[in-house]
C-alpha cells in the first residue's frame, strides 16, 4: 500500500483484560510498540477473578 | 519491552485518522510512586481502613491502600481516593509513615497525556450484570442468593472462604445449590437484553461440577435453564459428563419466584416442570448465572468517538470486517465485540492485532526497542568464582532472616569469591554495582538469593548480559517467597534454611556452564493450506503485511464451503463478499495460488519447512517459514429421515443453494419443517455443530418472507443462537414460526404416503404426538471434520477423538499449535460461521506474524541434547515428546545413523525425554544431572 | 528427646507448583520450615534417581508437585 502521509508505528489498546493482552503482546511481538491502557491499577480483567475456565477446568489464574 | 502499561487510565478523545491519531488520555493518581513501590505491603498492613474488596465481589475486605491481587501486574500498590482517610479528610497517613521507600505519595493530580498512536484497539470488555432490581430473585436482600461471579471466587483457593463452598449467612456448607440461568440475558421484560450472553450455561455447568469436587458427590446441583448452550469445542462432551458422570441436575425451567425460609435462610423455588406439574423444592443456596453487559462508562467512551454500537450496546462490526469499528483505524475486541468465552475473545485480540499490522506495516521496527549487545567474555577452563549477593528486601527478607550472617556464611562455600547483603537487590543502583563487582572482581557466577526466580531472573540476567557474562551462569536462592514470608515465627530456623538454599544454588551454579542460544533464520514465506473463506482472510492478512504467502487449494477455485452459502446471520449476501475477497486475493501480487493442489511432503521445522505441492502431476518445493491449517470441514451426508429418498428432503445447504438461485417454487409452499441437530450431539458425534440453529432460523425467516402464510416449523433439542444472534431467533417467533422441541431418543419421525410428506414429532408443550403434512423438510446437517491424519503427520499436529485439529490451549492458543510455526483456522478447528472463520483466519495471521517479525529464532540455552554413542535408538524420546522436537537421524547418514537427535529450536526444555531415556542417553543444559544431584548432596548438611 | 522433625526435600514444577510456593509466600501462609525446594523445569524431568539419591543423603521424605 502506498502512503502519502507516514503511518506510527505504535498502537494503543484500550483495556487491559485478556483480550487487550493478548493484542498487545502480539503487536509487541510484531514490531509495534504497544500503550496498554487500563482504568483499574492492574491488569487482567474479569478472568483474574475466575477460578477455573470451562471445558478444561484449567485454573484461570 | 514494547509494552507501556498505562494503568489508572482512561482514553478522552482521538483525533486524527487511521494510520495517524492523537490520544488523549487521562491518567488518574495512584497516589503511589511505581518507581519506588517493592510491593512489600507494610503500608496495606497499617492503613486502619477496611473497604470492602471489588476483586473479591464484596465477599471479604481489603484496605483502602491495596493490590487487587496477589499476582497483579504491575505489582505495585494503590491508594483508593475515595475511602482512603487521609485523602478524605487530611488525616491518618500512616502508609505514608511506614513505607520504607518512600513510595506514598498524596500530591498525585490527575494527569492529561496525549499519546502519537498509528491504531487504536478498543477492549474495554463487559460489566457483570447487576441483579439487584430482579425483585423475584431479591439478591439484595436474601444473603444466600448469590452471582455467578461472586461464586466463582467462593470457589477460589485464593478467595474469601479459600475455596471453601459456604453459605453468606451463615458460612455453612450446602447441601443443596441451583443455579438460574438467563439472568439478565435474553429478557425483555426485566433488562432489556434481548441477547444471549452465549458462556453462562457452560460456566454453570464448570461451577457445578467444582462445587461438587470441593464438596463431594452428596452436593447436589440443579441447572434451571431454557436452552442448553454448549456450541463450542468439546462443551457438548463436558454438558453430557456433568449430566451421566457427576449427577448434576438439569432442569428446563423459568424459576420465577424465590422465598426465603426465615429460620433457616434456605430458598424456597417454584418452578413448573417439563410435564407441566408445579413443583417446590428447598435449596440451601441460589447462584444466579449472570450475563454480561456493555457498561454505561464503555457506551459513553463509544459515543464520543463515534464507534457505531448495536442493540445489545456491542461495538457494530460486519461479519466480513469482524473486527473493524465503524470508525476506520479503530479496532474492536473482545466482549465489546460481542458476547463471548475466553477462546472467542483470544481470537478477535489477535485478529485485532493483525488488522493493525495491515495499516501499519510500513512502519513496523520504527519506534520498538532493541536491548543493546554487549560482546560475552570467554570463561571456558576458569575455575569458578562466584559472588553471592543477599538482599534485605527492605524489612521482607531482613526482618525475619538475619541476612548478614547468610552472606557472611556464603562465604565460606566453595567457589565463593565475593559476597555482599544489599537492602534492594533489584534495584536500579545494585544492577549497575553487580556489572561493576563482575568485572572488578572477575566474577564469572553469580548467586542472587532474593525472591523468586519467576518474576526476577530476566532482570538479574540482563544484567549479566550488560555485563558481558552467560546469562545461564546464573542462579537465585528464593529466601522470600519460599522463605522469610512463609517461615516468620521460626526466624532463626529461617536463618538456616536461606544458609541452606544459598549452599545449593552456589553447588549447582558452580557446576554450570554458558549455554549457546542457536540462532537460526526464520523464512519469510506463508505458507497456507486451504483457500476456504479463513485459509483466505488468513492469506490476505499475511500479505498486506509485508509476507509472500502460498495459498494451496486442493479444489479448482479458492472460496471453500462459503460457495455454497447464502446469507450471515446479520443478513449479508454471502457470495457478493465472497466474490470480492476471490478477487483480492487473486489480485494481490504477494498471494500466490496453488489450485487443484495437494501436499506430497513436508520437511523440516519451524521457520524452515520444505513443503512438496503436487499440482496434478507435476511437483513443486516451496520453502516456508511457517504454515497456517486451513483446511475446512465438510456437511454431513445424513442417511436418516429418508435424505436422497425424496427430493423434497433437502440439507441446509441445498436450502441454501435454492435460495441463491431464487427458485419460484419456495414461494407457494404451504408448510416447510427444518429438523435440527441431523448428525450433530448424536452419541457418536459429541459435539455441537455450532452453525445450524442460526442458519435453519434465518432461512425460515427467509422463506416467511418469501410467503409469510407459509407454516414454518422448526423442530429442535435446544435452540443455540448464541449472542446477539439470539435476536434472528426472537424476531422468528414474532414473525410465527413454531418451534418444536425433540428429544433425543424421541426424535420426529418422516413419513411419505401417496405422495404426502408428513413429520411426526411429539410437542412439548401439549405432550401429544403430531403430524405436521408439508413439502419441504430441511436438515440442519452437520458439520463434519476431515480427520486428515496425514497433514497432522506432515506437521505433526495432533487430531481429536471427532477429527478436528487440537490447538495449543483450549483457552490461550486456540489459533496455534504446540508445534511450532503452526497454526490454525477455521472449521479445521471447530465448527463456526462466517465472522468467526474470517476473525480466527487473521488470527492465525497474527499469531504467524509474530514470528515471521523476528527474522531470527533464538533457541533457549536450556535445552535436552543427545549424547548419541549412548543412544540405544529405543524411540521412547521421539514418541514422547509433546513438542516433536526429537527424531531418528537418518540410517543412510554418514555420523550416528539410527540415533536419536534433538532439534534444539522445537525443544522446549521440560525435560520429559531426559527422565524417560533408558539409556541415560538425554541431558538437559542447565538441569543436568550433576546439578540437581550437586543440590542435593548440598542438603544433606540439611536434612 | 525432641519432637522428630522431618527432614523433606521437594522437586517442584517451575511452571505451576514452584509459582503456587511463591504464591504461599505472597499471601504470607505460615508453613512449618523442614522443606528444602529444588526447581526443575517440568515434572517430566524427575528421575528415580533424585528421589534415592535425596533419601540417601538423609531425607526422610521427598516430594514432587506439579
Amino acid at each position: 500500500m502506498s502512503n502519502a502521509n507516514p503511518v506510527i508505528g505504535s498502537v494503543l489498546v484500550v483495556g487491559g483484560g485478556i483480550a487487550g493482552m493478548q493484542s498487545a503482546l502480539d503487536l509487541a511481538n510484531s514490531g509495534y510498540y504497544v500503550y496498554l491502557l487500563e482504568k483499574s491499577p492492574s491488569i487482567g480483567g474479569v478472568m483474574s477473578q475466575l477460578d477455573k475456565t470451562f471445558p478444561t477446568n484449567d485454573c484461570a489464574m | 519491552m514494547n509494552i507501556e502499561l498505562k494503568t489508572l487510565c482512561e482514553i478522552r478523545d482521538i483525533r486524527g485518522e487511521a494510520g495517524n491519531f492523537q490520544v488523549e488520555i487521562v491518567q488518574n493518581p495512584r497516589y503511589i510512586d511505581e518507581s519506588k513501590c517493592i510491593a512489600c505491603g507494610a503500608c496495606a498492613e497499617k492503613c486502619p481502613k477496611k473497604v470492602k474488596d471489588p476483586y473479591n465481589m464484596g465477599l471479604s475486605q481489603r484496605k483502602s491502600v491495596y493490590v487487587e491481587y496477589a499476582q497483579a501486574v504491575p505489582l505495585k500498590y494503590a491508594i483508593d481516593a475515595n475511602t482512603c482517610i487521609y485523602l478524605q479528610k487530611k488525616k491518618c497517613g500512616a502508609c505514608k509513615k511506614i513505607c520504607p521507600t518512600g513510595a506514598v505519595d498524596f500530591d498525585q493530580k490527575p494527569e492529561t497525556v496525549m499519546l502519537n498512536v498509528g491504531s487504536v484497539i478498543l477492549s474495554p470488555g463487559f460489566a457483570p450484570f447487576n441483579p439487584e432490581k430482579f425483585d423475584n430473585y431479591q439478591y439484595a436482600k436474601y444473603p444466600n442468593v448469590v452471582t455467578s461471579l461472586e461464586f466463582e471466587r467462593i470457589l477460589s483457593a485464593s478467595g474469601p472462604t479459600m475455596g471453601h463452598v459456604s453459605r453468606i449467612s451463615d458460612h455453612q456448607s450446602p447441601k443443596k445449590i441451583a443455579w438460574f440461568q438467563c439472568v439478565g440475558s435474553r429478557d425483555m421484560n426485566k433488562c432489556d437484553h434481548s441477547y444471549c450472553s452465549s458462556v453462562c450455561c457452560m460456566y454453570a455447568i464448570k461451577e457445578a461440577v467444582i462445587a461438587k469436587e470441593h464438596e463431594g458427590d452428596s452436593l447436589d446441583c440443579a441447572i434451571f435453564f431454557m436452552d442448553m448452550r454448549t456450541h463450542g469445542k468439546e462443551f457438548e462432551r463436558f454438558y453430557d459428563s456433568a449430566r451421566n458422570k457427576h449427577g448434576i441436575r438439569f432442569i428446563r425451567s423459568r424459576v420465577h419466584t424465590i422465598t426465603q425460609i426465615p429460620e433457616t435462610d434456605d430458598l424456597e423455588v417454584r418452578y413448573i416442570t417439563e410435564a407441566g406439574d408445579l413443583k417446590t423444592e428447598v435449596f440451601n443456596m441460589i447462584v444466579l448465572s449472570i450475563g454480561m453487559e456493555t457498561s454505561p462508562e464503555v457506551v459513553s467512551l463509544a459515543k464520543r468517538l463515534g464507534i457505531a454500537l448495536t442493540p445489545g450496546n456491542f461495538c457494530e462490526t460486519s461479519s466480513f470486517e469482524p473486527v473493524s469499528t465503524s470508525r476506520a483505524g479503530v479496532y474492536v475486541s473482545g466482549s465489546f465485540q460481542g458476547p463471548k468465552d475466553i477462546p472467542q475473545a483470544v481470537i478477535d485480540s489477535s485478529a485485532a492485532a493483525s488488522a493493525c499490522g495491515e495499516i501499519l506495516s510500513a512502519a513496523r521496527n520504527t519506534l520498538t526497542k532493541v536491548p543493546e549487545i554487549v560482546p560475552e567474555t570467554d570463561i571456558a577452563g576458569e575455575r569458578p568464582r562466584i559472588g553471592v549477593f543477599v538482599c534485605r528486601c527492605g524489612i521482607n527478607i531482613a526482618g525475619v532472616v538475619d541476612v548478614p550472617s547468610v552472606a557472611e556464611y556464603a562465604k565460606t562455600l566453595p567457589f565463593v569469591e565475593f559476597t555482599s547483603d544489599n537492602l534492594y537487590s533489584c534495584s536500579q543502583d545494585n544492577q549497575d554495582s553487580i556489572t561493576q563487582l563482575i568485572k572488578e572482581k572477575n566474577l564469572n557466577r553469580i548467586v542472587v538469593a532474593a525472591c523468586t526466580p519467576k518474576t526476577h531472573e530476566p532482570l538479574f540476567q540482563e544484567t549479566l548480559i550488560s555485563a558481558g557474562l552467560n546469562k545461564y551462569l546464573f542462579e537465585m536462592a528464593n529466601i522470600r517467597n519460599h522463605d522469610s514470608w512463609v517461615h516468620k515465627s521460626t526466624p532463626e530456623l529461617a536463618t538456616q534454611k536461606a544458609k541452606d538454599l544459598v549452599r545449593s544454588a552456589v553447588a549447582k551454579v558452580a557446576l554450570t556452564q554458558p549455554l549457546k542460544e542457536a540462532e537460526l533464520q526464520v523464512n519469510q514465506t506463508a505458507l497456507v493450506i486451504g483457500g476456504g473463506i479463513s485459509g483466505m482472510a488468513a492469506a490476505g492478512s499475511l500479505a498486506r503485511q509485508g509476507y509472500h504467502t502460498h495459498i494451496v487449494e486442493k479444489s479448482a477455485q479458492l472460496g471453500g464451503q462459503a460457495l455454497n452459502l447464502f446469507q450471515t446471520a446479520k443478513g449479508e449476501r454471502i457470495q457478493e463478499k465472497l466474490s470480492e475477497l476471490i478477487a483480492s486475493v487473486a489480485q494481490n501480487s504477494r498471494i500466490q495460488v496453488h489450485l487443484n493442489t495437494t501436499l506430497g511432503q513436508v520437511n523440516g521445522f519451524v521457520g524452515n519447512f520444505k513443503t512438496t505441492l503436487s499440482t496434478t502431476g507435476s511437483e513443486q518445493v516451496v520453502e516456508h517459514g511457517i504454515a497456517v491449517i486451513a483446511t475446512g470441514a465438510s456437511p454431513h451426508v445424513p442417511t436418516e429421515y429418508d435424505y436422497g429418498k425424496d427430493r423434497r428432503i433437502i440439507t441446509s445447504l441445498e436450502l441454501d443453494k435454492k435460495l441463491m438461485e431464487k427458485d419460484e417454487s419456495l414461494k407457494s409452499l404451504a408448510a416447510a419443517v427444518f429438523i435440527q441437530c441431523v448428525g450433530s450431539r448424536e452419541p457418536e458425534r459429541l459435539y455441537c455443530s455450532r452453525v445450524c440453529c442460526t442458519h435453519s432460523i434465518d432461512n425460515a425467516l427467509e422463506l416467511k418472507e418469501k410467503n409469510p402464510d407459509m407454516n414454518v416449523y422448526i423442530l429442535y433439542r435446544d435452540i443455540r443462537t448464541y449472542g446477539e444472534r439470539e435476536y434472528l431467533y426472537k424476531k422468528a417467533r414474532e414473525k410465527g414460526v413454531i418451534f418444536i422441541r425433540y428429544s433425543l431418543d424421541n426424535k420426529p419421525q418422516v413419513v411419505r404416503n401417496n405422495g404426502k410428506l408428513v413429520v411426526k414429532v411429539t410437542d412439548h408443550i401439549l405432550g401429544r404426538p403430531m403430524e405436521l403434512e408439508t413439502e419441504l423438510i430441511t436438515l440442519a446437517t452437520a458439520i463434519i471434520p476431515n480427520r486428515d491424519e496425514k497433514l497432522a503427520s506432515f506437521f505433526k499436529v495432533p487430531l481429536n477423538a471427532d477429527g478436528f485439529f487440537v490447538e495449543r490451549h483450549a483457552k490461550l492458543g486456540p489459533s496455534e499449535f504446540a508445534t511450532d510455526g503452526v497454526f490454525l483456522c477455521g472449521t479445521a478447528h471447530y465448527p463456526k460461521p462466517i465472522d468467526e472463520s474470517i476473525v480466527q483466519g487473521k488470527a492465525a495471521a497474527s499469531r504467524a506474524v509474530t514470528l515471521l517479525a523476528r527474522e531470527n529464532i533464538h533457541t533457549s540455552g536450556t535445552i535436552a541434547e543427545v549424547v548419541p554413542t549412548v543412544c540405544s535408538s529405543c524411540g521412547v524420546c521421539v514418541s514422547i515428546c509433546p513438542y516433536s522436537a526429537p527424531s531418528f537421524i537418518e540410517a543412510t547418514a554418514r555420523f550416528n545413523p539410527g540415533k536419536a537427535q534433538i532439534n534444539p529450536v522445537l525443544c522446549k526444555g521440560c525435560g520429559l525425554c531426559v527422565a524417560s531415556c533408558r539409556s541415560g542417553a538425554i541431558r538437559l543444559k542447565g538441569f543436568d544431572n550433576d546439578q540437581i544431584f550437586a543440590q542435593i548432596f548440598a542438603l544433606n548438611e540439611a536434612v | 528427646m525432641t519432637e522428630f522433625e522431618p527432614k523433606i526435600v521437594s522437586f517442584l514444577c517451575n511452571w505451576c507448583s514452584y509459582g503456587a510456593a511463591d504464591l504461599a509466600g505472597v499471601g504470607r501462609m505460615e508453613y512449618p520450615s523442614n522443606i528444602r525446594v529444588i526447581r526443575i523445569p517440568c515434572t517430566g524431568r524427575m528421575s528415580p534417581k533424585f528421589f534415592l539419591s535425596a533419601l540417601s543423603e538423609g531425607a526422610d521424605a521427598v516430594w514432587v508437585s506439579g
